[in-house]
């Protein structure tokens, strides 16, 4: 029994979203760790695309630029394919989300608490999903077309698709969330049972694969959204 | 105890998603050998329906853990 009770406190302890530290303005901001490691990405991303696009010219490129070419054009095709020709405007954002994402679920690796493990922001990610897919759609339509567009195809289904304004962000930001949890509980799990050797292969797994596969399932279904709300 | 068994039962709902996934893989399989031209195609619509099929498996894992911490 004690094995299960220092395994459940364990897990409390990693739900519960702490206070890294606060700022002494207005009675004290609490920044949540999640905060925290989220600034942290930002500063490593930013640094990053600062170095990665010095000296960048037009005739003879270095093979650094032609792979940071193929990547984002790569990347840039891929989301063109999905959104559909009137939604590339929404790209810049797509890839946005995919690379923070990305680097959020394998930000485990280096010792920092995911910030995709705090639920607050993957609620926060889905919000602005949704906002930005009903924005689309009131700006492809107009606000009396995208009112319409509930009853389509036919009007007795309007409720459904009502509905379907609260299920998509909740699926996403639960779908999110749970798979970067349960992978955790059960790497916890297994460090539990085997300490040495077995949690490496487990860990490309559930760290590195399944972080990437939700980052990416996460853009894809908001541009797939996005993608039927102006077509 | 019965939290814990309340939260064994959650977790059965992995049973459909498991069902769900073999099944979109089977024929994604079959697709694949019938069609190789048409990889790409196919496994973006199998990684997308495998996430909506997952998803249920994940609600009853969330629900489990809820019901484990919260009601403990």
């Amino acid at each position: 029994m004690s094995i299960t009770d220092e395994l459940v406190k364990n897990l409390l302890e990693e739900l519960n979203c702490e206070t890294a530290f606060t700022i002494p303005l207005f009675g004290g901001i609490e920044v949540s760790e999640s905060v925290a490691v989220t600034w942290i990405i930002m500063a490593v991303m930013t640094i990053a695309a600062i170095c990665l696009v010095r000296n960048l010219k037009v005739s003879n490129p270095g093979k650094k630029q032609l792979i940071l070419e193929t990547a984002i054009g790569g990347i840039y095709n891929f989301f063109e394919d999905t959104i559909g020709e009137h939604g590339k405007r929404y790209i810049p954002y797509m890839m946005t989300v995919l690379l923070y994402l990305g680097v959020a679920n394998l930000i485990g690796l280096f010792g920092f608490k995911p910030p995709t493990k705090d639920l607050n922001v993957t609620v926060a990610l889905a919000l602005m999903s949704i906002v930005l897919i009903e924005y689309s759609g009131i700006h492809q339509r107009g606000l009396k077309g995208w009112i319409k567009n509930f009853a389509q195809p036919v009007a007795i289904i309007a409720p459904i698709n009502v509905l379907e304004l609260f299920i998509r962000p909740l699926s996403l930001c639960m779908r999110l969330f749970g798979n970067v949890l349960g992978g955790f509980v059960v790497m916890e799990l297994i460090k539990l049972l085997v300490p040495v050797f077995v949690p490496i292969a487990f860990s490309c797994y559930f760290d590195i694969f399944d972080g990437l596969i939700q980052a990416y399932v996460f853009v894809f279904l908001t541009s797939l959204f996005i993608k039927e709300a102006i077509d | 105890m019965f939290t814990a068994i309340g939260a064994g039962i959650a977790v059965l709902t992995g049973v459909g998603a498991g069902i769900g996934i073999g099944l979109a893989t089977a024929k994604s399989v079959d697709a694949i050998a019938r069609q190789p031209e048409a990889e790409g195609k196919i496994s973006k619509a199998l990684l997308l329906g495998s996430a909506l099929a997952e998803a249920t498996a994940i609600y009853g894992f969330v629900i489990a853990l809820l019901i484990i911490l919260l009601l403990k």
